[in-house]
Parts: structure tokens; C-alpha cells; sequence
């Protein structure tokens, strides 16, 4: 890997004048210490000050046991997922911009397939993490490459000590069901060091065996979707080291028509995902191994279209903290690279095998000047074989308005640079492909205010307000205009404003709650790039609504829960022109949840009704989606006391 | 719903109005009885191609007219329109297999009065009217799981039970019928790898004549002398539609790197229009539109018709003018523009999306 002296120059130039800058405060301080940090979690999400991160809590993560992350962030967050169907491809888009834009990152790592640069989120239960995060906005900085409209951070937890196991099974309408297994363990080895770990199995099937197959009078494609998984955590920790081994094996076979055996298509993606990571006194190594392979095949399927891709990778960082004494300021820093190496064969690519090496190297800060106000200035540069990655600074600040009062008002902001690397489908792919295709790049700017106010000891409330500006040059897509080659003519704007209230009422037996999410999204095409531009240019990009929301609200009686959940999507234009559109549609689901607790057993009983009042909508190829269903679900959990 | 209500009703009442003040006169009643049929191919992926209207004085079409009728879209990408007596018939491509089918109207109205689908109906290709109760539709049949082709065939339909009588065997991809007394010529599409011009007996329903060529014939239509003209590659191919001998053959171009398409004839059937094409190195697409008289021994490409290429054209049999379809991209409308035989313009009219084809009545 021949590293471009100049850029690497630039990047560490551009630090310079921060470093001096914190020196300089610290000088004047006079007296400092200097000690190195360990920072558990897997996600620099403290580096990230002044964007948005919106944590999922364990309440929500529960309650979506059994249904795909998909589902989840539509009915809890204003992220826009193209579904083709249930059980079958589910894209994401994040504040307006496309399914390349969004990061996913499973302990860190970029889990976007490598060759389609996005995640089919349908194949994605929530079984396979314990921590969920949503961060708004560009984080290219912190977390490279994707990270254009936002990113979906899945993590581990490290269990407790003791023994739990837990089943589960939960059954649907149309002969769909999901069963699983979790164990977690945790056991102090010797007077220093402790073990604990996860092993976890899911398998669900979705038949879709409906009772009526056209809604409308039109028909619901038909598709069977069988997904496997397998998740791995082990940790070995003591006080100063902390050794951990993660992997998740996924296995999700889509068919469309399965009846037709002349017509039928089969996609089956497996990805094998594995990590080693070691901390010690603020550093961090990881190795890391993905292997996604995605077999296609229509009617007959002896002879598949076969693509695997490889990704070996090592990643080491080093943090720092200065306190400066007398001030109470702190300053954080992270540094380190990452280093993968990519391996990819897949049959309509130029070259049988293709390998490219891809590393970036990063500083981020993070300094907390006074208890009220938080800056963070991260700087990355990644290195990308035969492709300029372009440079990408941010800067992101948090300012407490108020402290120590029953009401909290915290204003936050964030300006930085992102990309994404191109996919190797964009590079690579035969004549469509474009070997030569230019670096996007964005600028993203957002302002956001959040805060919190105590009632009295029964009721409390939440907000959040954000308004966002996000410019995307050289916006690479497949272009209709041009037989679908790569080319990067668009240049995109996304602007928009989300808007989040929270309230919990507590009384003794009785609980409510509500939360409203909504987002106003414009995002448009804004360059003329040829004579029939003008019916596009300023319109906006099909498949995303100007308007979406969602309300969560439950009631809890003593054990019991109920939970409604509404959806709301305006309408969305199918076409760039706007000649043909999808109208609006409201979903609503109901959840009854009671659970049984004993100190050694629990169990959880669920029942849902998904699409109550029958909603007819469809998906983004214009077909008809089920009407009401039903779903039931038993957990049933043991464990040692400690 | 409400507005699609209304303009049913609409419809009806002032076609029975006007049914009512002129019972006397046999002449059909509907809003489509007279005027140009745009078939709009539509993005393949989003199952959204449809038929858009033009009445011959209008510079406006109406979009979408099946859907303003019936309510519903017709779910797929369009192939081909056709009328047969009071029949209409559209040939709807969805991408998803089995799911495709020949959609029949009223021919007048436009409401929807069958359908015939998979197994008989599998990538329908083109269709063509057999008098006023019969129609032939070329079908790929599934492609095998390689993309390869198998054998197609035509699909014989009876619109009195609105029912696929019978499947005729052809070479592989069949694509442009033309019909000629009691013949129908069946070619095959460019990329098939079918090399063989079926001939079919409209009396009997069965293949009389399998005419072999260099590359995959395409029958473009009877001239005034009753001559087949057949393209083949950059061939352009004279033919005895009755011996099948072939009585002259003229070199399009040598260029390799050309292809020619979207063959039209003029109402006279003295003059072909074509779309000669290219792909450059970073595989756009460019090309021009050229015309040749059947008398020609070699076509002018010093002079191109129309300095652009088009996704569809067409003659107007009625009035001469040229309607040629432009695509500006699969996700966005296309237009229409009309040009008078010589080449001037008349105008441009927003159409559905990937206009390529027209059909006059």
C-alpha cells in the first residue's frame, strides 16, 4: 500500500493547529496529567458531540425480539426503509439520501456488504445484538466511509456473572414463525480474571402462506424467506485487559415465487462475521474477518450466481486524556488506523478476483472545556487502491443551557465533511461498472436543541428538535439516462427537520407513555446534466416522503402492557419526474405484553396484531403489502442467582 | 377514486348522450374510438409501463388512460397494443414471472373485459390483430436461469371465450409479427440468438415456412409491391412473401459497431424509417434516424432524417406523420415528437415513460 505522502501530510497538518490550541489552553493551566483511558464500547459514540444519537432502550429492543431491525427503526425512528416485501429486500433511507449513505456497524465494524455498499435490513433480526444506536447525520470522521445520511450502530454487551438461558418461539399469521435460543454466562476465573459470553440461535421461517393472496384485487407476490443465524461473544477481562472474540453467522435465503419453478428466484446472502479485539491501558487492537458470499439463481438452481467477497482487517487505537486540574476541563483524544484488505469474485466483475486495500488513519477529540460546553474536532483520511478518498474533518460542539434545575436544555451542533467509498458493484461491475468514477463528496451542517423536564415524581417529558442542511457533490448512481452505467452526475441536497417528544406518566400500578417522531425530509437533485433534466432538477428524489412520523404510546397495569403503535408516510413519488406516485398510508399495530417474574424463572408473553385497520400499501415495486395479521410470542428465561 | 368515478361517469354520460341524440349512425361511441396510442414500456424493475392517448389535434395526451378508466394500473411494463374488432389487446410485461398477461379492453372505452395470464402469457412480445376475433402474441416464453433463450411461440388467442387456443412453436426470442393475406412472419429478437423467420398459416394456426437468415431476422413489413422487407443485422433483405425467395439484399452500413432498429413504413409502403445506433466507450448510447425508399439500392447515411435517435417510431397511416419516442431515462416521462415526411418538426407531447411504440386507429 503506497500511501499518498501528500495527503498524509495534509491530514497531519490540519491537526497541527488543534493540537497547538489544546496546548495552549493547558499551558495556561499551568498543571496538567496526562493518563491514558480505556474506552469500553465499540463505538467512539462520545466523539460524536453535537450530532444526534438516539439510543434504542432495552424496553423497545424487547418488545422487537422477534421482528428484523427493519421494523424497528420505522416504528421508532423517521429513517424511511424501501421494503419489496415481507421477508424480502428492505433498504434504507437516512435523511433523504440514498441506500449507500447509511453505515451499519456491528462492534465497529462496517457490516454494509461490501459489492451492493448497503445493508438488506431485512436480514437483520434484532435477536442478533443487544445494544442498538441510531446516529443522525454525517459521522464520516468518526466512522468512514457510509456514514453520508446517518448510522446504525449494533453492539455487544458484556454479560453478568451467573448462568441465564433463554427460549423463545413466536408464531405468525401466514405459517411464519421465529424461534430462539440465548445463553449468557459470566464467572470470575481466578482472583484477576473474569469470563463471560453469549451464545445465541435464531431460525425463523416466512412462508407467507396467505389465506387471501390479492388484496385490492391485486395480487401480493408470493416469496418464502428461511433466515439462521448464530451469534459468539466471549470475554476474558481484568482490571487493565479485556480480551473479546465476537462472531455472528447469518443465513438468509429469499424466493420469490416459489411455486413457479421455471420463474422462481432465489437470493441467499451469508455473511460470516468475526472479530477479535483487545484493550490494554488505552489501546486497542482488532482483528476482524467478513466473509459475504450472495448466491442468485432463477428456476433452475444448479448453477448459481456465485459472489464472495472477503475482508480481512486490523484495526489499533490509542486514547488519551489530559485533565487539566484547576479548570476541570478534559481533553479526549483517540488516534489510531485501520487496515483491510478486500478480496472479492464475483462472475460479472471485469476481473475473476479483485483485491484492493483500504485504510484510514483518524484523530478524534473530544474536550469538555467546562461542565456546560463539549467540542469535538475529528479529523479522518482514508486510502483507497486506484481511488482519491477525499479528506474529512468535523466539528461538532454541546452547550448545557441549564444545570442542577428539574428541566434540562442542551443546544448542539455540528458541521463536517463525508464520503463514501464506491461499491465494488459501481467500480468493478462489467461495462456498468465505472473504474474511473469520482469521490462523492458531502458537506453535512446541523443545529439541534434537546431537552428534558421533571414534572413532579409522576410526570416527565422529553424533546427534541433538529434541522439539518446535507450537500452531496457528485452523487454516483446507476443512470437511468445511460443504460444504468455508474456515472456521478447528481449533485443532492437534503434539508429537513426532525422533531421528537417524549412523556412517562408514573403512577403507583398504572404507567403511560407516549413518543412522536417526525421528520420533514426535502432532498432534491439540484444539477441540469441534460436536456430533460429540467422535469427532474429541484424535484423531490423519488421514494421518499416529505413527510413521516410515527407514535408509540402504551399503558401498564401493574405487569401488563399495552402498546399502540402508529405509523404515518406521506406520499412518495415512484418516478424522479413526478408523473406517477404511492399514496400516503397510515399503519397502526397493538401489543399486549404481560410477564411472569420469579427470581429464578420469567416469562414474557406477547401478542400483536400487526396492520389493524387493514391499511392497503404497497412496496416500492408497486405491489400490494399483507393486510391485518397476527403474531403471538412466548420468552421463557432462567437463571442462577448470584 | 371519487375524481375516477366522476370521469366514468363522465364518460358514460356523455357517451350515452351522444349514443342517444345520433342512434341512427353504426359508427362505434368512446373516448378512444379515433387517435394515437402511445405504448410506454416504463421502468422494467417498478412494474409501471401504461398507455397514454393523443388525440391526433391534441398537443396533450391523456396518461395513464387504463388506469383512468378502470381504476387500476396495469402492473407491468408495456409490450404492445393491438385492436381486433372491439378488442383491445395489451401486452403486460411484469418482472416478476408468472405474473404476465395479455389485458383485454373494450377497443371504444377502454374498460377492462379479461385477462389471460401465465402459463399461457409468458413475456408477451408483440401482438397482432387476425380479422376482428382472433390475435396472435409472440411470447419469449421464461428465459432459461443462464438468460439464454428457449424456444418461444405464438400464442393464439379466441376473443370470443377470451381464451390462448393454441401455442405455436417458434425459433428462440420471436418478436415482430407481421401479417400478410393468410401469413403471419414471426422474427426473432436481436439478442435471442434465434436465426429463423417462421411463417405461420392464419387459417390453419400452424408453421408452413421456416426461412433460416445470417442473424436474427426481423420482418419490418409488406411494401407496395408486395415485397417482404426483412432486416437482418445491418441487412436489409427484399422477400417473395409468396415464394420466400429473396430478390435483393442492401448493406445498411459496414460499421460493425451500428445496429439498426425501430423499422417503420410510410402509408404509401415506398419509404422505411430506422434508427441506426451506437454505443461509445463509456456506453452511451448515440445514433440517427434515417429513411430509404423501397427502390433504393443503398441507403443515404450522408443524410440522416432526423439527427438523434429515437426508443420508438411509428407512420401514422392516417395523416404521415412521424411520431418517434424519446426516453430521457427509465425514471422519468418520455415524449413523443411528430415530424412531417420531411423531416420538420411539428411538435413534442409528454408521454408515460419510455415511449416505444404507437399504435393508430
Amino acid at each position: 500500500m503506497l500511501i499518498n505522502r501528500q495527503i498524509f501530510r495534509r491530514l497531519f497538518l490540519s491537526a497541527l493547529p488543534l493540537l497547538a490550541v489544546a496546548e495552549n489552553v493547558v499551558a495556561q493551566k499551568d498543571s496538567i496529567s496526562l493518563s491514558p483511558v480505556t474506552v469500553y464500547g465499540f463505538v467512539p459514540e462520545k466523539f460524536m458531540s453535537g450530532l444526534k444519537i438516539q439510543k434504542i432502550d432495552s424496553v423497545t429492543l424487547e418488545q422487537f425480539r422477534f421482528r428484523n431491525i427493519g421494523d424497528l427503526l420505522s416504528l421508532n425512528t423517521p429513517v424511511i426503509f424501501k421494503n419489496y416485501g415481507p421477508g424480502q429486500l428492505s433498504t434504507v433511507a437516512f435523511r433523504g439520501t440514498s441506500s449507500n449513505h447509511t453505515a451499519v456497524l456491528w462492534n465497529g465494524l462496517n457490516i454494509n456488504l461490501p459489492t451492493l455498499g448497503q445493508t438488506d435490513f431485512s436480514t437483520i433480526p434484532v435477536v442478533g445484538f443487544d445494544q442498538l444506536s441510531v446516529q443522525y447525520g454525517s459521522s464520516a470522521s468518526v466512522v468512514g466511509t457510509d456514514a453520508v445520511g446517518g448510522s446504525i450502530l449494533l453492539g455487544s454487551s458484556k454479560p453478568q456473572a451467573g448462568l441465564q438461558v433463554m427460549v423463545g418461539r413466536q408464531q405468525e399469521s401466514f405459517r411464519n414463525s421465529q424461534t430462539q435460543a440465548t445463553i449468557k454466562y459470566g464467572t470470575r476465573l481466578n482472583n484477576n480474571w473474569n469470563f463471560s459470553g453469549k451464545t445465541a440461535a435464531y431460525d425463523g421461517s416466512m412462508n407467507n402462506k396467505y389465506r387471501h393472496p390479492e388484496r385490492n384485487g391485486e395480487a401480493i407476490s408470493p416469496s418464502t424467506t428461511l433466515q439462521k443465524g448464530l451469534v459468539q461473544d466471549l470475554f476474558f477481562s481484568n482490571n487493565k485487559h479485556e480480551l473479546s472474540a465476537h462472531v455472528w453467522l447469518t443465513d438468509n435465503k429469499l424466493t420469490n415465487n416459489p411455486e413457479n419453478l421455471a420463474g422462481r428466484q432465489m437470493t441467499r446472502i451469508k455473511s460470516y462475521r468475526t472479530m477479535f479485539r483487545y484493550q490494554f491501558e488505552g489501546w486497542t487492537v482488532r482483528t476482524s474477518w467478513i466473509r459475504d458470499i450472495i448466491d442468485y439463481a432463477v428456476g433452475d438452481y444448479s448453477t448459481l450466481d456465485h459472489a464472495v467477497t472477503d475482508r480481512y482487517g486490523i484495526r489499533g487505537e490509542r486514547t488519551f486524556e489530559w485533565k487539566v486540574e484547576k479548570s476541570g476541563s478534559t481533553i479526549q483524544m483517540q488516534t489510531g488506523g485501520e487496515f483491510t484488505h478486500y478480496k472479492t469474485q464475483v462472475e460479472n466483475y471485469e476481473r475473476p478476483v479483485i483485491t484492493e486495500n483500504r485504510s484510514d488513519f483518524f484523530l478524534l477529540t473530544r474536550w469538555q472545556t467546562t461542565p456546560r460546553l463539549l467540542i469535538s474536532a475529528n479529523l479522518r483520511q482514508a486510502f483507497v487502491t486506484g481511488y482519491n478518498a477525499p479528506f474529512t474533518p468535523s466539528l461538532g460542539a454541546e452547550y448545557r443551557i441549564t444545570r442542577n434545575l428539574p428541566y434540562t436544555v442542551k443546544l448542539r451542533g455540528s458541521v463536517g465533511r463525508s464520503y463514501r467509498v464506491p461499491t465494488l458493484n459501481e467500480r468493478y461491475w462489467k461495462d456498468l461498472g465505472n473504474p474511473n468514477i469520482k469521490p462523492e463528496n458531502g458537506f453535512n451542517k446541523e443545529l439541534g436543541a434537546e431537552g428534558g423536564y421533571i414534572l413532579n415524581k409522576i410526570h416527565s417529558f422529553t424533546a427534541n428538535l433538529t434541522a439539518y442542511h446535507n450537500r452531496i457533490d457528485n452523487w454516483a448512481y446507476w443512470n437511468p439516462a445511460n443504460n444504468f452505467r455508474v456515472e456521478n452526475l447528481q449533485l443532492v441536497t437534503a434539508r429537513g427537520v426532525e422533531m421528537q417528544l417524549g412523556w412517562k406518566g408514573n403512577w403507583e400500578v398504572w404507567k403511560f407513555g407516549s413518543t412522536l417522531n417526525y421528520a420533514f425530509t426535502k432532498t432534491s437533485q439540484e444539477k441540469i446534466f441534460d436536456a430533460y433534466a429540467s422535469d427532474i432538477v429541484g424535484k423531490q428524489l423519488p421514494h421518499i416522503p416529505l413527510h413521516t412520523g410515527n407514535v408509540t404510546t402504551f399503558m401498564q397495569y401493574k405487569s401488563i402492557r399495552l402498546t399502540n403503535q402508529l405509523q404515518i408516510i406521506s406520499k412518495r413519488y415512484t418516478t424522479a419526474d413526478h408523473s406517477q406516485s404511492a399514496p400516503a398510508y397510515l399503519l397502526e399495530n397493538l401489543i399486549v405484553e404481560t410477564n411472569f417474574n420469579r427470581p429464578h424463572f420469567g416469562a414474557l408473553l406477547q401478542g400483536r396484531i400487526n396492520n389493524v385497520s387493514n391499511t392497503f400499501y404497497q412496496t416500492i415495486n408497486g405491489n400490494p403489502l399483507p393486510g391485518r395479521s397476527f403474531a403471538i410470542s412466548l420468552l421463557l428465561s432462567a437463571k442462577t442467582i448470584r | 377514486m371519487k375524481k375516477q368515478l366522476t370521469r366514468i361517469l363522465t364518460v358514460t354520460l356523455i357517451s350515452a348522450i351522444a349514443w342517444s341524440c345520433n342512434q341512427s349512425d353504426p359508427a362505434p361511441k368512446g373516448t378512444y374510438v379515433q387517435g394515437v396510442f402511445v405504448i410506454n414500456e416504463g421502468n422494467f424493475s417498478q412494474n409501471n409501463g401504461n398507455i397514454s392517448f393523443l388525440a391526433r389535434e391534441k398537443n396533450i395526451a391523456d396518461s395513464d388512460i387504463f388506469s383512468i378508466v378502470n381504476g387500476s394500473s396495469l402492473k407491468g411494463g408495456m409490450q404492445g397494443y393491438a385492436v381486433a374488432g372491439d378488442h383491445g389487446l395489451i401486452l403486460v410485461d411484469n418482472s416478476s414471472p408468472g405474473s404476465d398477461k395479455v389485458e383485454i379492453v373494450d377497443a371504444n372505452m377502454f374498460t377492462t373485459t379479461g385477462s389471460i395470464g401465465a402459463p399461457d402469457i409468458e413475456n408477451p412480445r408483440e401482438v397482432v390483430a387476425i380479422g376482428s376475433n382472433k390475435a396472435y402474441v409472440s411470447n419469449w416464453g421464461i428465459l432459461n436461469s443462464d438468460y439464454s433463450y428457449p424456444a418461444g411461440y405464438v400464442a393464439v388467442i379466441d376473443l370470443a371465450t377470451k381464451k390462448v387456443v393454441k401455442k405455436i412453436t417458434t425459433d428462440k426470442g420471436p418478436e415482430n409479427l407481421v401479417l400478410h393475406n393468410d401469413k403471419v412472419f414471426v422474427g426473432d429478437y436481436a439478442y435471442s440468438g434465434g436465426k429463423v423467420l417462421t411463417v405461420i398459416n392464419t387459417t390453419t394456426d400452424a408453421v408452413t415456412k421456416s426461412i433460416s437468415f445470417s442473424a436474427a431476422p426481423n420482418p419490418i413489413g409488406i411494401d407496395a409491391n408486395g415485397k417482404l422487407w426483412v432486416q437482418a443485422g445491418l441487412d436489409l433483405i427484399r422477400l417473395n412473401p409468396d415464394t420466400y425467395d429473396i430478390e435483393s439484399t442492401l448493406k445498411i452500413s459496414t460499421d460493425m459497431s451500428k445496429s439498426a432498429g425501430n423499422f417503420a413504413m410510410s402509408p404509401d409502403l415506398r419509404t422505411i424509417y430506422f434508427v441506426l445506433s451506437y454505443s461509445d466507450a463509456n456506453y452511451v448510447s448515440h445514433g440517427e434516424t434515417y429513411k430509404f425508399t423501397i427502390t433504393d439500392t443503398a441507403v443515404n447515411l450522408a443524410a440522416p432524417f432526423a439527427k438523434r435517435l429515437f426508443s420508438g417510431l411509428s407512420v401514422d397511416p392516417r395523416q404521415g406523420l412521424i411520431y418517434a419516442g424519446v426516453t430521457p431515462s427509465y425514471t422519468q416521462s418520455g415524449y413523443a415528437i411528430r415530424y412531417r415526411a420531411d423531416g420538420t418538426l411539428v411538435d413534442s407531447v409528454k408521454v408515460g415513460i419510455a415511449p416505444t411504440g404507437f399504435y393508430f386507429r
